[in-house]
């Protein structure tokens, strides 16, 4: 059974996306840590083909960005020197998932000219690297949270249609709860009774705990679905004539049916609960400064003077909205096929 | 020895109150082919669960061997299950679409457990066939088949645990007459070669009367009527048995009168 | 009536459970409002110990349930010391503001889903159809964090709408006209951010039920009768397609509430979700359990009346 083009596609294109994010630090040409309190809120790095002179360069490069003299916010170009955009330049030293530790970044210029991708934040931090390292944090977050609501989904959905009877009613009365509840509002009031602060690491685990529990419901109800359909047909019924156990039922006949829905799930969670974490941190009830996360990332365009002035503070939800488009695309793909192998 | 000594009961359901069978009391001979006939609906298949144990019956009990399989626990069970098998009606549900002929067939001895891969692969293989299929279609998937052989297939898994008593449940409903032929001729050969008691569920009369042995005819939960084929076919002596007998008679003539071909 | 019977002990019951998760998690919950009390210096401790006995924090859980239930019913929702206000006067304001909110924008995502999905079902797969179709895919994959941040940019830097905020000063002073033009431009887009979020769905919905029952050989009769098309798709299919339809209804109330929650925040409008975003920051739990039942509520609420529009709708379910 070969997957259409339509999934090779979207998955490729998923794909590359993660792998931009797992290798941040070969991607982005700063640490984003680092602060440039010489730069802030500076704008996007134009890049240039054509010099001072009319010429046209093959190679790309640019200019340093300069405060005016005047304004305080305000930037131009330095023209006195070009600075070439180069591949595989030595930069900051980093990590990649904690354990590859290299210097060479995907691009860069020379020193002392830095390339803002996507401008600065008012701390002078480069926006660009600070959206590939806050893609690891908030993406993540989104698949941890996913893999949590799957496993109770799958667990419950499969107790439920399979042994029936008052485990089945119990589980969907429950499932009908959680569905009714209006999930920010709840997620909201759970993060009120945590503590306030804690460490990166905490929030983080909190998040993806309480995001992925409340919504274990919907999948259930679909597992249970697939896996009451499945119980009742008559190969399953010939291979308890044959004394299959119960686990040998589930794991054989009943399960593989499970797989098409999980995966299609999966691709419909991941981006929501990438949106769920993401607009916690917008709000300050997830992860604060200063680890990167899109929410956060996002959250300083609350403040008017930001909103209006530095339109490049928006680019995170570009970064968002790609993922967005990946995941659903996958998901419709997933969907497709699965329709198309039932008939 | 008699293979079997039914007694049974009504079945109740929650809200739904179905006598599924009512005091059922039936004989079934060793090594001999019986039919069990009757219209839908009159609990034929109901029989046939309880008879392989897919369904407890709420009075009377089930006898095989001397044992009271009925009252059995699970070790009991286990140990008899496999001397026990059926036969399902539509191959295509019965057999799971995404395992291949091999898996299909195998399945019940992997169940059993205790044998490697390499030899349920040969086991399946040779299964196959013994049911007159190449055994080089053993990775292929039961869509791949015809309806033919799909309850070749059927067959096959059915006989993989070397069972003594095979109940089909309309396993010949749905093919075309000369693949009924073909599968007939089959079971007939596996139940010389096995030794192999049958119990053939069927709503077509004439099919039965020209294989089966015994005959028990079944209405609304009840066997109103069993015994030899000449008894149940010459001198019928229920009221159900001379209208189904009937029934099958006014078919047949109406073809010829139609000038069908008989 | 059996049906709908049936029906409000289901949202009774269920209101009953939500009521237990959140009161369970009121009175569970660590570090409570009263610990905070006890550390600020200019309340007393007698006070803090006299509060605690008012609110029955001294009894047993099953009493203190009771308590909550009965005080709840007669009105008393507790008090909120943020705001130094009884719960009941902040959640009714609240609340009111919210239903405003959410109820136009669900009234005006059906009025233009119904139309326009009933419309595309009849040209399935003509460009009409795909278009629409590329359209919802990409509000799809556009969060509604980011509609309402663009939309805000753009309102800002365009001075058309005001940028938020439920009315302007000297609101009091304008005739009711103007109160009424006042009130429809601030709710334009809170509104219009609801609405675009959830439309695709909706739409797809529709679409996808509209083009079920086109399929069906009642409408082939109903064609073959030559009855006109605007009456097919509109007096014929729509009331056979609009079983499942009734049913999204009720869960598309759940969706809203969350999504009007950050477009309150950001929009400053004054609604459930800055009251709940605050009370959570400061731990102001009568207040977070009040939002959460109140919102939960108005998804029971919701819920239901797709159930009574569904019998009368659909007179299969009433034989039921």
């Amino acid at each position: 059974m070969m997957p259409r083009p339509k999934i090779v596609a979207a998955l490729i294109f998923l794909l590359s996306l993660h792998l931009a994010i797992l290798f941040a630090g070969f991607v982005a040409p700063q640490d984003p840590a680092v602060q440039n309190r010489d730069f802030p809120f500076v704008p996007p790095t134009r890049v240039h083909f054509v010099d001072a002179g009319g010429h046209m360069r093959l190679r790309p490069f640019i200019y340093q960005w300069v405060a005016r003299a005047d304004g305080v916010y305000e930037y131009q170009e330095s023209r006195e020197r070009e600075y070439p955009l180069r591949l595989f330049v030595p930069g900051p030293r980093y990590r990649i998932a904690g354990l590859f530790a290299s210097h060479t970044h995907l691009f860069g210029v020379d020193a002392p000219a830095q390339i803002f991708v996507a401008g600065t934040d008012n701390y002078g931090r480069d926006q660009f690297s600070r959206i590939l390292f806050g893609g690891q944090i908030s993406l993540a977050a989104g698949l941890l949270a996913t893999a949590t609501s799957l496993f109770f989904g799958l667990s419950i959905g499969c107790a439920a249609g399979f042994y029936g009877k008052w485990i089945d009613e119990s589980a969907m009365r429950l499932a009908e709860l959680f569905l009714v509840l209006p999930w920010l509002y709840v997620l909201l009031a759970v993060r009120s009774c945590l503590p306030l602060h804690l460490s990166p690491a905490q929030t983080f685990l909190l998040l993806v705990a309480v995001i992925g529990t409340i919504g274990w419901a919907r999948p259930a109800r679909l597992v249970r679905g697939v896996v009451l359909s499945a119980k009742n047909r008559k190969y399953v019924l010939a291979s308890r004539g044959y004394g299959a156990s119960d686990s040998h039922l589930l794991r054989r006949h009943v399960l593989p049916h499970t797989y098409g829905i999980l995966l299609t799930q999966a691709a419909v969670l991941v981006p929501q609960y990438v949106i769920a974490e993401v607009t916690l941190s917008f709000f300050g009830l997830g992860l604060g400064e200063p680890m990167p996360s899109w929410g956060n990332l996002l959250a300083s365009l609350q403040q008017y003077h930001v909103l209006v002035s530095y339109w490049w503070m928006f680019t995170p939800a570009i970064a968002l909205i790609l993922v967005t488009i990946g995941y659903l695309g996958v998901a419709n793909a997933f969907h497709q096929q699965l329709q198309s192998d039932s008939i | 020895m008699s293979k079997r000594y039914v007694q049974r009961s009504p079945f109740s359901r929650k809200k739904f109150v179905i006598d599924a069978l009512i005091d059922v009391d039936l004989e079934i001979a060793p090594k001999c082919m019986t039919a069990l006939v009757g219209e839908s609906g009159c609990g034929k298949s109901t029989l046939a669960s309880c008879l392989v144990m897919l369904e407890r019956p709420d009075r009377g009990g089930i006898w095989f061997e001397g044992n009271e399989v009925s009252r059995c626990d699970a070790a009991e069970l286990a140990v008899l299950r496999p001397r026990l098998q059926m036969v399902f009606q539509d191959s295509a549900g019965a057999l799971n679409p995404r395992f291949t002929a091999g898996q299909i067939v195998a399945e019940p001895l992997e169940i059993q457990g205790g044998e490697s891969a390499k030899n349920l692969r040969s086991r399946a293989g040779e299964l196959m066939e013994e049911v007159g299929l190449s055994a080089d279609w053993i990775d292929r998937r039961p869509l791949e088949f015809s309806g033919g052989q799909r309850q070749r297939l059927a067959i096959a898994r059915a006989i993989a645990l070397k069972p003594a008593f095979l109940v089909l449940d309309e396993s010949l409903s749905g093919l075309d007459l000369s693949t009924q032929a073909q599968i007939l001729n089959l079971l007939l050969d596996l139940k010389t070669v096995h030794s192999l008691t049958y119990l053939l569920i069927s709503h077509d009369l004439s099919l039965v009367g020209q294989i089966a042995e015994f005959v028990a005819v079944m209405h609304q939960g009840r066997i109103v009527e069993q015994g030899t084929r000449q008894e149940i076919f010459g001198q019928p002596q229920h009221a159900h048995t001379r209208d189904l007998l009937n029934s099958c008679r006014v078919m047949e003539s109406a073809f010829h009168t139609a000038g069908g071909r008989s | 009536m059996k049906y709908l019977e049936r029906r409000v002990i289901h949202a009774v019951l269920l209101l009953v459970g939500v009521s237990v998760l959140c009161f369970l998690f009121s009175d569970l919950a660590p570090g409570s409002f009263f610990d905070e009390m006890k550390l600020n210096p200019q309340i007393s401790a007698e006070t803090v110990a006299a509060l605690r006995s008012q609110y029955g924090l001294d009894q047993p859980l099953p009493v203190r349930y009771g308590r909550w239930v009965k005080s709840a019913v007669r009105g008393d929702w507790g008090y909120s010391l943020a705001y130094h206000s009884p719960v009941r006067s902040l959640l009714l304001v609240r609340a009111r503001n919210t239903l405003l909110l959410t109820a136009l924008a669900t009234l005006l995502a059906w009025l233009i889903a119904i139309p326009v999905g009933v419309w595309i079902a009849s040209r399935s797969g003509k460009w009409e159809d795909r278009l629409t179709l590329a359209g919802t895919s990409v509000l799809l994959s556009v969060p509604e964090l980011v509609v309402t941040l663009g939309l805000l940019y753009w309102v800002v830097r365009t001075h058309v709408l005001p940028a938020g905020g439920m009315i302007s000063v000297g609101f009091d002073e304008l005739g009711l006209w103007g109160k009424f033009r006042d009130l429809a431009a601030h709710l334009a887009i809170p509104v219009g951010v609801l609405v675009l979020a959830g439309l695709p769905v909706l739409l797809r919905h529709v679409r996808a039920s509209m083009v079920e029952v086109l399929k069906s050989p009642f409408m082939q009769a109903a064609r073959g009768h030559g009855i006109g098309r605007f009456r097919l798709l509109f007096r014929y299919a729509l009331p056979a397609a609009a079983n499942p339809l009734i049913s999204l209804l009720g869960l598309s109330v759940a969706g809203l509430l969350s999504g009007s929650l950050l477009v309150e925040v950001i929009m400053g409008w004054p609604g459930l979700g800055p009251l709940l975003l605050e009370a959570s920051v400061s731990r102001d739990i009568y207040v977070v359990v009040g939002a959460v039942m109140a919102s939960t509520f108005f998804m029971i609420l919701g819920s239901f009346l797709a159930d009574v529009m569904l019998v009368v709708i659909d007179p299969r379910v009433r034989v039921e």
